[in-house]
């Protein structure tokens, strides 16, 4: 399969990077006009949270845009589970999986060494940040029963072309989002006596800014496709 | 057989050890001694004698000061001496606090006497803060107190063997002036100055348990000598303070107590002593807040010292300047030399404090003339060493700073002769001891030099081993090393190392080499080097076709992982957080584990639909569970740690001024407990384990010890941390030790055993008609029916009469190094204490879950026999930092003042003798506890996928049956085929047969057995190779000597210890196989 510019398939992926960057410059934006990091690691003082769930969100719409244009093409399998997108069952199935991710990323926290009866709250806003770099894209993409499908799986064949380029630009956000938080503690027993080394912040920072790189990552992979194909061509 | 792999792994070690012990004689140079010895002309007050004291003489003395007759006199002697040291007595113990919290702490105002004589005379009592320089142990403190010099980093070490001293040191000047010295006490004395005392009491210093022998020995004889007339130096050595924080801490009642006792004898002294007597009690150094002692903090550098003289006043700082607060130890030895009229040591850098020199005229000398006269001697005597040490030692200071401080000093001479009253005096010695301070910084700082060639060599002779096994050992098959290395290569290559080294031996001096070592490790090195580059061209084809196939940035993840763990060592705030580094890395590469397997299994699992039901019966869950349990165990862990100075509110080191000041070892009643609770868990586990394999059936030797020596071992050593650290006084200590001398016995038997006939198994007596091997869980009754049924219809039933039955055949290999293992572990337990025998109980409940985990894994991915044996990089580097880990989890600390040297008096008070070789060995094997069990154990590593699956065989049905569905899906006969086969379909060979495949495929196990060995051996020398690094890079870094070269120095002897306990390992591999071997031949001819 060649990739070209002027693809949909194309034009889909760097969209949706832009969209994963932009979400992140808003977040350093964020950062740099609070000046103070200090309150990174509370859940309700800090936007992080809400602007990340925000750019998800905006990510698997993209998808759905660029998921009508297929819409003629669907098997039958792929139009059941369109269509039992919003019952209550895989809403309810959803919500909980994420759940469970945040309760299990909590407890990832604290066995790789966050304080166990202290800072439930930054543990909880870590948890959850990291919850929606990774899980919650696919779930809010496929529901719940999908997202574990998906997760634990052979490739189900009720994906569509469109969802499964989603789903390829998640991997590398989340991988990116938790190689960067589990890295992030490389400053935390510094010597240098700033404030930002307190617990969660090095981590989310670093959650952000390594799922920046998955996606840079994943852009240069899709741009230097593209670039050799059009070279060929042009040579040609 | 083939023991070539044995003598390779033996040279690799002999080579990287080499190259780091090159390293650290270059790093840690310590200060070269020199032996001269200063002279001087006496001063008397005997009309017979030959420099008799009088107004001419005196005159001729101030006409030039500077003049060589007049630089080097002594005045004469002040009054005796009686020195009364009190090991570890803290300044804290000694000041006397008006209004103090009800009810007192157990040190406080227990020294009231010299309050006492503090109050009734102040003018001849003084109160003094005695500054130790580090390190803070009492041989080093001893070193500084008699020669005056500044101690050198390297001796710290040799705390166990003081030798004599051969520097200059007042001790031996007063013995050249004729002045009888008598010793009570500390035995370190009489080693250090052996045949210097009229008469000695010397009693050992070993056993730092007992709080009083040694003491009552002194209370028993000082009477008496003070009373005898015959000395003109009495020095008594109390080391009961110092034991007692060693056992109990600072805060307890026993301290109180022994402080108590300790002002006793004080009062005792002060009513004996004589009019011209001057009495000096001092504490060599202080104790931190848990009672131990070594670095470098407040509360161990500052020792007490009191002074007292019954008839003569002391000079007072006004009339000389000195220091009233506040005494350095090194300047007690100049002081010393003053107040007994001797010359002052050679190498003495210290000044004379006037604060405790009783004031005793001199005829024809004013005061302040006797003052200035001792002043100038002193500074004389520091000019003479300093400059003679910078001549000798070029380069040694900086030529600026030489310059600036000659000047000065040249300055200083003109202006001696030019004082003729006291103001002018005063002036004078302030700044004559300015100067002089700063000589004593310059050296401070400069004095521990590097040799640049050493440590370079070094660095390089440690690499180019790593190197070259890389490039030969781990790019090569398991079985080509059998043509790699010929036995008689081996032989010839060992032959030249010998010659090599001889060679350096005889003439290093031709090489400019320092020393016969130097010259040795250089030759024999540099041809090792070259041997190992040609046996690399020779193979390189092979190497480079073996490297064509490896996975471009394969294991990533692990590479990173190693990478930062060895990283630690660049960093200052890395090393001090370093066990929590480790915890951290040891996490992330058991959750990649079960990562790996998930990615694996999970998706084989689940065709198509993800079942919940299906997700929680899977062996995948199971497994993530199990991992999950060893990462809480290690996060467990972090209790344990202990904690290090710089972490900042550790109780170790919390000083006495804070709120927070704990008791040694608080309330640990419950931790006792669940230590012996979880000893007794880990060996019933272990024998659950060993007999569901069938390895305790039978009576061979080895078997009967595994069955009984475990219950045995875990009841002593229960029995020794609850005896040991119960509150009940009146245990025996020899019922304490004969429960150690139990396990250390028990160990020793395991040896010879296991070299006697080392192996677990039971051959069944052939009539009995059993005919497959039966490992505990596989189920005996469709076995026995299958029989029955084999039977009735004839199937070739004659020749399988003739097949032996051989119980544990399956686990063959693994058990006899668990049931060893299990004996090694006991040994640490009774040697650490409960709270860290729990961490190494912890790790190795960890150890356990890896390898299997890893077990499975491996199986999963393997593709052929030589990969199933041979490890994942993975695993490797996650069992290699699990045994650093557990360095952390046994509550040790990479600082020198932690060092458990507890473990040197276990089960050592009546028997074992006091040789230092075995409280040395006690010691390391406390603290290297992590790496010496888990590299002895590293051949688990391979053999343990075998056994997982032999015991376990449902296991290869559950992998295989996705596998093959996989791969072509409609394949529905798998499950009817037999399980033997789907092993074949996988791996190419009968995984059920267990541990006896390892035997089938001998050559390629011994290889994979030994190519494991040397991955380990490049682990842990591409470890101390950053560790050597990082040392090189910040030698001149603010805490190298705090934080980096302990560091290095904790490495290097792990290296020393870890290389020798993999060839343990491999021995013990070896030994096993050729006992298989012979079983085999033996059940073979009987057939």
């Amino acid at each position: 399969m060649v990739s070209r510019f002027d693809q949909q398939k194309t034009k889909h992926q760097l969209f949706h990077v832009s969209l994963s960057l932009a979400t992140i410059l808003i977040c350093m934006t964020y950062m740099q006009y609070r000046r103070n990091w200090a309150h990174l690691g509370s859940f309700w003082d800090s936007l992080i949270v809400p602007i990340v769930f925000i750019g998800e969100l905006l990510k698997v719409t993209l998808a759905r845009f660029f998921g009508r244009i297929e819409d003629g093409v669907l098997t039958t399998k792929q139009r059941q589970k369109k269509a039992a997108y919003f019952t209550p069952r895989e809403l309810l199935g959803g919500l909980t999986l994420q759940f469970l991710c945040t309760l299990l990323y909590a407890f990832i926290c604290i066995i790789l060494g966050a304080p166990v009866l202290a800072n439930y709250e930054q543990t909880f806003v870590l948890s959850l940040l990291m919850t929606l770099l990774t899980v919650s894209p696919t779930v809010f993409l496929l529901g719940g029963g999908g997202a574990l499908q998906v997760c634990f799986c052979e490739k189900p064949d009720f994906i569509t072309k469109c969802e499964d380029t989603a789903l390829h630009l998640f991997k590398y956000n989340a991988l990116g989002g938790i190689l960067g938080a589990w890295a992030g503690s490389v400053v935390a027993p510094l010597d240098w006596g700033r404030d930002w080394q307190a617990y969660p912040i090095p981590n989310v920072i670093g959650a952000l800014l390594g799922s920046a790189l998955g996606n840079i990552y994943a852009c240069t992979h899709v741009l230097y496709a593209c670039g050799r194909v059009y070279m060929s061509k042009k040579r040609a | 057989m083939n023991y070539t792999y044995l003598f390779v792994l033996i040279w690799l070690a002999y080579l990287i050890c080499s190259g780091v012990l090159l390293f650290s004689r270059g790093f840690l140079l310590a200060r070269v001694s020199k032996t001269e010895t200063s002279t001087c002309r006496r001063l008397s007050t005997n009309p017979n004698d030959e420099y008799f004291l009088t107004p001419e003489v005196v005159q001729e003395i101030f006409k030039d000061v500077n003049a060589s007759t007049s630089s080097n006199l002594c005045l004469p002697q002040k009054s005796k001496v009686i020195i009364l040291v009190v090991d570890a007595l803290k300044y804290e113990f000694g000041v006397y606090k008006e209004n103090v919290t009800e009810p007192p702490l157990p040190y406080e105002n227990k020294l009231d006497v010299l309050h006492r004589l503090l109050q009734q005379a102040p003018e001849r009592a003084r109160l003094m803060r005695f500054k130790a320089d580090p390190p803070t142990t009492t041989l080093q403190r001893l070193k500084g107190l008699t020669t005056g010099s500044l101690p050198t980093f390297i001796d710290i070490g040799s705390n166990f063997a003081s030798p004599e001293i051969n520097e200059d040191n007042v001790i031996d000047q007063m013995v050249k002036s004729n002045l009888p010295l008598v010793f009570l006490g500390d035995s370190t004395w009489t080693d250090l100055y052996p045949r210097r005392f009229k008469r000695a009491y010397s009693y050992p210093s070993f056993d730092i348990f007992d709080l009083d022998s040694v003491d009552n020995q002194i209370m028993q004889h000082l009477p008496k000598e003070l009373a005898s007339n015959d000395w003109q130096v009495l020095i008594a050595h109390f080391l009961g303070v110092d034991h007692c924080g060693h056992k109990h801490g600072p805060i307890h009642d026993e301290m109180a107590r022994k402080l108590t006792e300790m002002n006793d004898i004080i009062s005792s002294v002060v009513a004996g002593m004589d009019n011209d007597t001057t009495l000096l009690i001092m504490g060599d150094h202080g104790m931190t807040a848990s009672g131990d002692h070594g670095g470098d903090t407040d509360d161990e550098t500052n020792a007490l010292l009191f002074a007292y003289t019954k008839q003569h006043k002391f000079y007072t700082s006004n009339n000389s300047g000195s220091d009233s607060e506040m005494l350095q130890q090194i300047d007690l030895v100049p002081t010393l030399s003053t107040i007994l009229g001797v010359p002052i040591p050679y190498s003495n850098l210290g000044l004379i404090n006037f604060n405790i020199v009783p004031a005793i005229a001199v005829p024809h000398l004013s005061k302040f003339q006797t003052l200035l006269l001792h002043a100038w001697q002193n500074a004389h005597q520091i000019y003479r060493y300093f400059f003679n040490y910078a001549m000798e030692n070029k380069r040694t200071f900086n030529v600026e700073e030489m310059d600036k401080l000659e000047t000065e000093f040249i300055l200083l001479t003109h202006r001696v002769q030019t004082i003729y009253n006291e103001a002018a005096f005063k002036s004078f010695v302030r700044d004559l001891n300015i100067n002089l301070r700063d000589i004593l910084n310059v050296c401070r700082e400069i004095w521990v030099k590097f040799e640049p060639t050493q440590m370079s060599q070094g660095l390089l002779f440690s690499f180019l081993p790593i190197f070259f096994a890389f490039l030969l050992v781990n790019n090569s098959n398991a079985s080509e090393y059998a043509q790699i290395f010929k036995p008689k290569e081996v032989f010839y290559t060992f032959l030249i190392n010998i010659a090599a080294g001889v060679f350096g031996y005889r003439y290093y001096k031709n090489f400019s080499f320092k020393t016969e070592e130097h010259g040795v490790i250089f030759f024999s090195s540099l041809l090792s080097a070259v041997l190992l580059a040609f046996y690399t061209v020779r193979q390189w084809k092979s190497i480079a076709n073996n490297w064509a196939n490896v996975k471009r940035f394969g294991h990533m993840p692990t590479r990173l992982l190693l990478f930062a763990s060895v990283a630690v060592f660049f960093s200052n705030s890395f090393v001090i957080q370093e066990a929590k580094i480790l915890s951290y890395l040891l996490v992330a590469i058991i959750l990649l584990l079960v990562y790996e397997l998930l990615q694996l299994s999970a998706r084989l699992d689940f065709k198509n639909k993800f079942k919940w039901s299906q997700f929680l019966r899977s062996t995948a869950l199971r497994l993530v569970l199990a991992s999950l349990l060893a990462i809480c165990c290690i996060r467990f862990a972090y209790t344990l740690f202990r904690c290090r100075e710089e972490q900042g509110n550790c109780a170790d080191f919390a000083s006495a001024s804070t709120a927070g000041f704990s008791v040694k070892k608080p309330a640990m009643g419950k931790t006792y407990i669940l230590a012996v609770v979880i000893i007794v868990l880990y060996t019933t586990l272990t024998r659950l384990y060993l007999r569901s394999c069938g390895n305790l059936t039978g009576n061979s030797p080895n078997v009967l010890l595994a069955r009984y020596g475990p219950t045995v071992a875990s009841i002593c050593a229960g029995g020794h941390i609850l005896l040991a650290n119960s509150a009940i006084k009146n245990i025996q200590r020899t019922h304490i030790d004969t429960m150690a001398l139990v396990i250390y016995g028990l160990l020793i038997l395991q040896i010879l055993v296991v070299s006697w006939s080392p192996l677990m198994i039971f051959v069944l007596p052939p009539k009995n008609p059993n005919t497959i091997t039966v490992n505990g869980r596989d189920s005996i009754v469709p076995e026995i029916f299958r029989k029955m049924k084999r039977m009735y219809e004839g199937d070739d039933a004659e020749r399988r009469y003739e097949i032996p039955v051989v119980y544990g055949l399956a686990t063959v290999y693994s058990s006899i190094i668990i049931s060893f293992g299990v004996f090694l572990a006991m040994l640490m337990i009774v040697l650490l204490e409960p709270r860290a025998s729990i961490g190494l109980i912890v790790c190795m409940v960890v150890g356990a879950i890896l390898l299997s985990v890893h077990g499975i894994l491996r199986y999963r991915t393997a593709s052929s026999f030589e990969s199933c044996v041979q490890p994942t990089f993975s695993a490797v580097v996650g069992w290699f930092l699990l045994a650093h880990f557990c360095f952390f989890a046994t509550s040790h600390q990479t600082t020198l003042s932690q060092i458990d040297w507890r473990a040197a008096f276990v089960g050592r008070s009546s028997a074992l003798g006091q040789s230092h070789l075995i409280s040395g060995t006690l010691v390391i094997l406390n603290t290297f506890c992590g790496p010496i069990f888990f590299y002895c154990m590293y051949s688990l590593l391979s053999t343990e996928t075998f056994s997982l699956f032999a015991l376990f065989p449902n296991l290869i049905k559950s992998s295989r049956n996705s596998n093959a569905n996989n791969r072509s899906n409609g394949k529905a006969s798998a499950a009817a085929t037999a399980l033997s086969d789907l092993a074949n379909d996988a791996v190419g060979f009968d995984m059920t047969r267990g541990e006896l495949a390892l035997y089938e495929y001998e050559d390629v196990f011994l290889g994979a057995g030994f190519k494991l060995a040397t991955q380990f051996f490049m682990l842990q020398g591409l470890k101390i190779f950053c560790a050597m690094l990082a040392c090189t890079i910040h030698c001149r870094h603010l805490m190298v000597w705090k934080i980096f070269a302990p560091r290095f120095i904790y490495e290097a002897l792990a290296t020393f210890v870890g290389l020798p306990a993999l060839i343990v390992g491999y021995m013990l591999l070896l030994r096993i196989n050729r006992a298989v071997d012979g079983l085999i031949k033996c059940i073979n001819k009987d057939k």
